[in-house]
């Protein structure tokens, strides 16, 4: 029996289970689950950190690239439009060439209505001769074009009128259009006045900046070899550097403004365009090229620049100027114009240094020492059209290089910024997923709790009424709502507990019930008991009686005894109370009778059978009855009728051995006789043929036989019945007719008391433990 | 039909009867059964009944006095010839079974 305390169930419990099992399952699905999705989701940051940060330098360095050619665009446009300004004038006064009547006409026209554009006077200490200031054009006759007295020669003279158309178009040109800081129209080398718009102190700056240029030819003074190399032109254009006529200079200082400049001049060519006839001018700062390009702002700090072919760079802001660690130097001294060398080869920065301007560049990433620091930059250059340009000695071909240079890390900045909204976003989604798993476990948690609870609370009322039914509490009933399974349990427990409780109650009026049935059962018993001992008190009676009768009719020990010839002894011994053996000695004169017989059975008729044999037996030697087949046919038939009568259905075997004192016969049919000689031989005579048994047959005087046994001194008769030779062992076997002539012979000297009850003690020795299953009957008869 | 305990058996082939076992009835009474089942057999019309004692290890008088009654039975049928096979394996046998031909002088004892 289990003596657990229903409070403490060992081991885990039915709800505890349930929630490991289910909470298990659950936490394993959210863990795997939210695993997966912090996985996917880290992944897809990095896969959109990597997709951001690749689109967003493609379109930086697409902006950067764009943003170089707009400014590209841009300079080429400004340069454009001054080539534009340039070629009009030139057109103009090319046109004034080719018609010289007109121009003649233009000249006395202008000469009338604006006196001071062609009114010179002679400047005693600069030795030339300039216009007065009021005119809308300054015109500059140098010394060597002048005439003795001071006046400009003729042919020149007819220049300055000509020329004087300049005063019609430039100043509606430096109006509109890019802007210009003058234009001019420079004489042939024969006669190259300087006639320039707006109007300036020129010739007296010329003075100043340029000492000697008054002696020197214009041309080879200001710009040895270009003259020559238009010249060149004309004999044949295809040997200009690029195909157009207009010539850049290189930046220099402006004699006039002392403004680092640029000009830009498209010469003039005689009618027969066999030879330069001046050249039209103008001249923009190198202020306005760099302000487009120090326009240029790319993130914070991205700056612009433009360089010669051979990286002198004409345009840049100082920011840019310091990163790029450029050092300007001076122009080369004793020329007319004073150039600016501020090259990128001379650059404190290596990588500036060796940035190649020579070609078109694509995107680069160098990396440029700041303040003792390596800073990446990204440097793109863009090459301008090419032009025509005089630096000093014949004009040459010149492309201009744009570049564009951003700090990597200011491109990078929207990347960084973008990198880190996605981190950003990739940490909060990470963080809402875990707190969404951890929500999901609480509600889990509390759902499995209230879950488990619903679904065990049945079983453990169930078990916990059954605990009580085991502690005999039949009252208990359980009370389960839900309808499954636990709820039918519960139904079916309580219909039991009913069940049980019902017969529990009603043990009590049964065990009444019974114990008066038991009562008149045990009287019943007790009644038959009665009629039963009273019963076996008759039957027990009644078998005395016989058995009494039966030992009543056997000879006394000293009728045996009184024979002098013989010695007698005989043993008797029933199955039962009342045997069916006989055996009797019957005396009569000196006749001896000795018979031996066994009855069917036992029990009281074998008994009452026997009975009556001894009677009969008795009667006839009592008549004088000597004839043995007589004797045995008469006592048969007696016995006949009476088991007819008393319809006892037995029979008997029975032998008689007769003895006179010298003859012994033997007559009837029994078990074999067994006669032992004094020398110990023994003889077995077989009494089959010598009778048949008693009460078969009516008359049986035609089976009967007698035969005559020789019996001398020392010899004795053995008679038995079959219980005697029919009695078994443990082992099942038979005492047997050997085993009782091997007795016979072993005893033979001994008394017929002495060889009886040697037989006899061998006999129950064998028989041991085993039943006695008939009577037994043994008889010595000795002769002494 | 067939007649038995732990120790014997009796059973009827069509118009033999066998004998098995060791048989120690107590008496007449106890023979009653086996007695009507052979006298059914000897009264079921045959030309022959054999009783087939071959087996019959032990028979002890009240079953003699059995196969004597039978036999007179049998010798009071005039058409029936009566055949007993028995054994001198077992030495009763030709200790008792003569006196059923001293009986019924036509029986046919078979002893082997």
């Amino acid at each position: 029996m289990d003596v657990r305390s229903p409070k403490t169930p060992a081991g885990i419990g039915f709800r505890a289970k349930f929630i490991l099992v289910v909470g298990g399952a659950v936490l394993f699905d959210l863990l795997v689950s939210g695993g997966l999705a912090l996985w996917n989701v880290q992944r897809l940051s990095r896969d959109a950190t990597l997709e951001v940060g690749q689109g967003l330098e493609a379109a930086s360095q697409e902006y950067i690239r764009t943003y170089a050619d707009s400014t590209a665009a841009q300079v080429s446009l400004l340069l454009r439009q001054v080539h534009s300004d340039v070629s009009t004038l030139a057109g103009v006064l090319q046109a004034q060439i080719d018609d010289p009547a007109r121009n003649s006409d233009v000249g006395a026209a202008i000469a009338r209505t604006s006196p001071p554009s062609v009114s010179l006077s002679y400047d005693q200490q600069g030795k030339w001769s300039q216009n007065a200031p009021g005119s809308l054009s300054v015109v500059s006759v140098w010394g060597y074009l002048l005439g003795q007295d001071q006046k400009p020669r003729p042919d020149v003279e007819n220049d300055i009128r000509t020329s004087a158309v300049l005063d019609l178009v430039a100043p509606s040109l430096l109006r509109h259009g890019a802007s210009k800081l003058q234009m001019y129209y420079i004489g042939s080398k024969e006669r190259p006045i300087f006639r320039t718009a707006p109007y300036t102190d020129q010739a007296q700056t010329f003075d100043r900046l340029y000492p000697g240029h008054n002696e020197a030819n214009f041309w080879d003074f200001f710009f040895p070899g270009l003259y020559e190399s238009w010249q060149g032109w004309a004999k044949d254009m295809k040997t200009r550097p690029v195909a157009d006529d207009i010539t850049q200079t290189a930046p220099y200082t402006d004699a006039i403004t002392g403004k680092l400049i640029v000009s830009f001049f498209h010469p003039l060519w005689t009618v027969d365009r066999k030879d330069v006839a001046g050249t039209a001018g103008a001249d923009i700062t190198l202020d306005q090229l760099a302000q487009t390009v120090e326009n240029v702002k790319v993130a914070q700090s991205g700056f612009g620049f433009l360089a010669m072919s051979d990286g002198n760079v004409v345009a840049i802001n100082s920011t840019g100027e310091k990163t790029l660690g450029l050092r300007a130097a001076s122009g080369a001294s004793g020329t007319g114009v004073t150039g600016l060398e501020r090259s990128l080869k001379g650059s404190s920065q290596p990588a500036i240094a060796k940035l190649a301007l020579d070609r078109e560049q694509g995107i680069q990433h160098l990396l440029l020492q700041q303040d003792g620091n390596e800073i990446p930059y990204i440097v793109i250059v863009k090459k301008l059209p090419a032009t025509n340009l005089w630096s000093s000695g014949p004009v040459r071909q010149e492309a201009m290089s744009l570049g564009v240079v951003v700090p990597e890390r200011e491109i990078d900045a929207s990347l960084y910024a973008a990198q880190a909204k996605i981190s950003d976003a990739t940490n909060r989604i990470v963080l809402y997923q875990i707190l969404a798993i951890l929500m999901s476990l609480l509600i889990v948690t509390i759902a499995v709790f209230a879950a488990s609870k619903r679904i065990t609370s049945g079983i453990s009322a169930l078990a916990g009424a059954a605990k009580r039914i085991q502690a005999k509490d039949y009252s208990v009933r359980v009370a389960i709502r839900s309808k499954d399974e636990v709820g039918e349990a519960g139904e079916a427990f309580n219909r039991m507990a009913e069940e049980i409780s019902y017969h529990t109650e009603n043990l009590e009026q049964l065990v009444e019930e019974r114990t008066a049935q038991i009562e008149d059962a045990k009287e019943e018993i007790s009644t038959l008991n009665a009629q039963l001992q009273r019963e076996n008190r008759r039957l027990g009676t009644e078998l005395a009686v016989a058995e009494r009768m039966q030992l009543m009719v056997l000879p006394l020990d000293q009728e045996l005894e009184e024979f002098q010839a013989l010695e007698i002894a005989a043993y008797m011994r029933p199955a039962e109370e009342v045997g069916g053996d006989y055996y009797d000695v019957l005396k009569n004169g000196g006749r001896l009778k000795i018979g031996i017989g066994d009855v069917t059975g036992h029990g009281l008729e074998s008994g009452v059978l026997m009975l009556m044999v001894q009677s009969v037996a008795r009667a006839l030697q009592e008549a004088g009855n000597t004839d043995a087949v007589e004797f045995l046919t008469n006592l048969n038939s007696a016995l006949f009728k009476n088991i007819v009568r008393t319809k006892i259905d037995k029979h008997l075997t029975l032998a008689f051995l007769d003895y006179d004192g010298k003859e012994m016969i033997l007559s009837g049919q029994h078990e074999e006789v067994v006669v032992v000689r004094a020398n110990g031989e023994v003889e077995r005579i077989d009494t089959m043929d010598l009778g048949i048994p008693i009460g078969l047959e009516a008359d049986i005087s035609a089976f009967i036989k007698t035969r005559e046994i020789a019996f001398e001194k020392g010899d004795f008769i053995l008679l038995h019945t079959d219980g005697v030779t029919e009695a078994e062992n443990d082992a099942g076997e038979l005492f047997g007719m050997e085993r009782l002539c091997r007795e016979a012979v072993r005893l033979k000297d001994l008394s017929a008391e002495k060889i009886v009850a040697e037989i006899v003690a061998t006999l129950m020795h064998f028989i041991g433990s085993q039943k006695i299953y008939d009577d037994i009957t043994l008889l010595a008869v000795r002769h002494r | 039909m067939e007649i038995s305990d732990e120790n014997f058996r009796v059973w009827a082939e069509q118009n033999e009867v066998y004998f098995d076992g060791v048989f120690r009835l107590a008496g007449p009474d106890a023979y009653a059964p086996i007695y009507s089942l052979i006298s059914g057999l000897l009264h079921g019309g045959h030309k022959q009944v054999t009783f087939n004692l071959t087996g019959l290890e032990f028979l002890n008088s009240s079953g003699i006095n059995l196969l004597a009654k039978l036999t007179i039975e049998a010798r009071k049928m005039d058409d029936l010839l009566l055949v007993v096979k028995g054994t001198h394996q077992y030495p009763w046998q030709a200790k008792s079974l003569p006196n059923l031909k001293k009986l019924h002088p036509l029986l046919d004892l078979r002893l082997a």
